[in-house]
């Protein structure tokens, strides 16, 4: 892959770990306009700590992060204005409405407040929740709130997104109407970065696949250059591969054993 | 959102917050926001009390009337004008308790909320603004506080005893809210550097419970303390009175006021001025310490394995069934692990413990110590009783009540033995214990020769527990909403029961009139119990 341009995102030689252990163990990457980019791995592999970092949300790590050409770490935290982010657990003040919680999201990233909630607004009836705009979110099912939580996430309207899990608790057209509104922001230039568990989403939308394992980059690549690479089938059979799993099938086999075993539970 | 009146006030310090680098525009909205979440949560002070209105709009003072009603009971405090020691250390006392209390179970969920790191971090809002809105927001709450407690004597004391009084008294309580908001916070730190989160979330469960003990044993104490500001003269300087902040606070109006003079009064108004600062300058210091240990919050505590032995012996030994056993250890490990149940609860156990005593021991300070040995005071262990029913109603709540789906989906042939296992927990978790500790005490004060009267008193306990819940609405245990708690529809039979308790402390009574009739009464009594607890478990 040959780019002129500057990259958005620019991470060499990122390591970080907690007191007890290694959870990033030096991770180059170069990120540019217009990708959409999977960034998958096993459950705690580091995924989340990456963009928390990114983010300015973890502290202390070695090496250089930089966000739009400048490093995050000099203090300055404008960069944030052009970046939105849909945490992993549904985080957010539930004993808001949405119309509340948007329009001071809204506020956060400087817009103006009745541009902020008229804008939520709308968003909110394309997703079809029109009608719970000033019902507090804690009465809302998952799939709303994960709704609210991708507009606050794309209302200031940046150039950069962060997902993690982005289509959790969504139903099926939901799905397709938020994977059509990633390519079509791809397509004008924005960057998306997300992590899933859901193989074959991250398979049919990313740009690029990036495969984490134990803190270090496994794979880097379009799925077509990934397939080449390890010989398989599909994305799930990669990861698969790539992360060393290869006991599935014995681990389903005892599992079934053991939940037939009988009369060993009370 | 409201426009808060505090947030009005706030504007006209806006030049000030721009130039020492707060984007105003958003701490105004992050204040504005987190005033809003205030108004929709229900305070430990009211939770026993008031039913949340989820469509009202609340505003962060709404329960404020509350604290007013404390403070306009400190008034008579405040009115004598000869053992301002006494007077102001006692104000000093119930003030600081309040809202060091108060503080801890109700504001730290706020000053420690999760969210805010992952919500307020990711956008740009620079540390400065943060800050600024979390110390208001902080300032605001513990300020309206200390008004609302304090406000009353505040206004009586200009008039009783003059401006300087007043004013002395404004200051002071600067001073003490500064010394008790770096207490709680150096108190957090410290907890959260040995503790993981989970722990911490207990011991915040238990300030609340010694909070509504605290106010509840408060307000019956009152006329008490109050005869004790009458009868008690002159205040005696003693080494441990430096060792109590309340202390050190009065010192100075005794001084300027009630020209006590002396090396003590002068020192102790010295630590009244200068701990608060140095505590105030340590803060500033682990000011980061803090923001990093709340991060521990979140963490996953280790925790031991648990493996309910005791739970799993006793079902085994007592429950007739499987289904039984099954719903007894379910309901004995919810009881010990729900924190809302255990705040609902615990408090009214305490009462239980305290109230027998509080009647027995009566006599003994009016000086008749000799003949509680042969009377029949023993039969206030029927009050330890009391707290059955607050048990039985709580039972039914959960924060987690939408769990309840696993009862209709599990095949059970009816509802018996849940409620049987439930109550069989509930006796032996909560009554039981309860009852031996009284009972031991009991023993030591009336003799071995009320033991066959224990006995039969806990077995018409055993009863009065099947009663009260035949009596009581049925609820499957932990499957409805706390926040639910209509009291209203209990007062009736709550009442009703009050007098069944009572009643059988009077049959008790009448057996106790016959020689050897506590023996008839133990084998009516076992009899009784055999019958009612098949009847009513069907």
């Amino acid at each position: 892959m040959k780019h002129e341009e500057e990259p958005v995102i620019a991470i060499s030689g990122l390591w970080m770990n907690y007191t007890d252990r290694m959870v990033l163990r030096g991770i180059d990457l170069k990120v540019y306009r217009g990708q959409i980019i999977g960034y998958i791995g096993p459950n705690g592999a580091g995924k989340s700590t990456t963009v928390k970092i990114m983010l300015g949300l973890v502290e202390g790590y070695n090496g250089k992060v930089e966000i739009f050409g400048k490093d995050i770490t000099e203090g300055d935290v404008s960069y944030k204005r052009r970046i939105g982010y849909v945490p992993e657990v549904a985080e957010l003040y539930d004993s808001l409405t949405a119309r509340e919680y948007l329009s001071f999201v809204g506020e956060l990233y400087g817009m103006n407040r009745t541009d902020a909630d008229d804008k939520a607004e709308r968003l909110m009836g394309l997703l079809g929740l029109e009608k719970s705009y000033d019902v507090r979110i804690s009465s809302y099912s998952k799939g709303m709130k994960q709704k609210v939580l991708l507009i606050s996430s794309m209302l200031h309207d940046p150039d950069i997104l962060f997902l993690d899990e982005p289509l959790s608790g969504l139903d099926a057209n939901s799905v397709m109407v938020v994977k059509e509104i990633f390519a079509s922001l791809a397509a004008k230039g924005k960057t998306i970065f997300y992590s899933s568990h859901i193989m074959d989403v991250v398979e049919k939308i990313s740009s690029r696949i990036i495969l984490i394992n134990g803190g270090e980059i496994v794979a880097d690549g379009t799925f077509a250059q990934l397939k080449e690479k390890s010989r398989e089938g599909s994305l799930e059979e990669i990861f698969n591969q790539l992360t060393g799993f290869d006991k599935y099938r014995d681990i389903a086999g005892e599992f079934v054993a053991v939940i037939q075993g009988g009369d060993s539970h009370e | 959102m409201n426009n808060f009146l505090v947030l009005r006030l706030l504007d006209r310090l806006e030049g000030g917050f721009r130039r020492i680098g707060v984007d105003y525009r958003v701490m105004r909205s992050i204040l504005q926001m987190k005033l809003t979440m205030d108004g929709r949560r229900t305070p430990t002070v009211l939770s026993g009390s008031q039913r949340k209105d989820e469509k009202k709009e609340g505003s962060p003072f709404r329960v404020q009337w509350m604290y007013v009603l404390m403070g306009v009971l400190m008034i008579m405090f405040i009115l004598p004008q000869d053992h301002f020691m006494l007077q102001m250390s006692l104000i000093f006392s119930i003030t600081m308790f309040m809202i060091t209390t108060t503080l801890i179970s109700d504001f730290s969920s706020v000053m420690l909320d999760l969210r805010d790191k992952n919500i307020l971090f990711s956008k740009p809002v620079n540390r400065i603004t943060l800050n600024m809105a979390k110390s208001i927001h902080i300032l605001v709450y513990l300020l309206t506080l200390t008004l609302s407690l304090t406000g009353p004597t505040l206004i009586v004391s200009l008039f009783r005893h003059g401006i300087l009084f007043f004013l002395l008294y404004a200051g002071e309580i600067i001073l003490m809210d500064c010394f008790i908001l770096v207490i709680t916070a150096l108190l957090y730190l410290l907890i959260m550097k040995f503790f993981d989160g989970e722990k911490l979330k207990d011991i915040i469960n238990y300030v609340q419970i010694l909070l509504t003990i605290g106010i509840t044993v408060g307000y019956q104490l009152v006329s008490r303390l109050f005869n004790l500001v009458e009868l008690s003269g002159a205040f005696k300087p003693a080494w441990w009175q430096y060792f109590i902040s309340p202390v050190w606070f009065a010192a100075p109006f005794e001084m300027l006021f009630a020209g006590g003079s002396g090396q003590s009064y002068v020192l102790l108004t010295v630590l009244a001025l200068l701990v608060p600062l140095l505590l105030i300058a340590a803060y500033v210091k682990l000011m980061p310490l803090f923001e990093q240990s709340v991060l521990k919050l979140a963490e996953q505590g280790t925790g031991g394995k648990e493996n309910g032995r005791l739970a799993d012996f006793l079902s085994r030994r007592i429950c007739r069934s499987r289904e039984e056993g099954m719903f007894f250890r379910f309901s004995w490990s919810m009881m010990k692990k729900e924190r809302d149940f255990k705040l609902k609860v615990y408090p009214s156990l305490g009462f239980s413990i305290v109230f027998p005593f509080i009647f027995i021991l009566n006599p003994v300070f009016t000086g008749n110590a000799a003949m509680l040995k042969d009377s029949r005071g023993y039969l206030f262990i029927y009050f330890s009783a009391m707290m059955l029913q607050t048990i039985l109603l709580m039972l039914r709540y959960s924060a987690s009540y939408k769990g309840a789906w696993i009862y209709r989906v599990i095949p059970l042939p009816g509802t018996g033995p849940i409620y049987r296992g439930m109550l069989k927990a509930a006796l032996f978790r909560l009554l039981l214990p309860l009852f031996l500790v009284e009972a031991v005490l009991f023993i030591w004060l009336f003799g071995i020769h009320i033991i066959p009267q224990l006995a039969a008193a806990l077995l018409s306990l055993l009863i009065y527990a099947v009663l009260c819940f035949r009596i009581l609405p049925r609820a499957l245990p932990f499957s409805e909403k706390f926040e639910a708690v209509k009291q209203k529809d209990f007062t009736a039979s709550s009442f009703i029961l009050l007098f069944i308790l009572a009643g059988l402390a009077g049959v008790h009574y009448i057996f106790t009139l016959f020689p050897a009739g506590v023996y008839v009464y133990l084998l009516i009594l076992v009899l009784a119990n055999a019958l009612m607890w098949k009847r009513t478990f069907v």
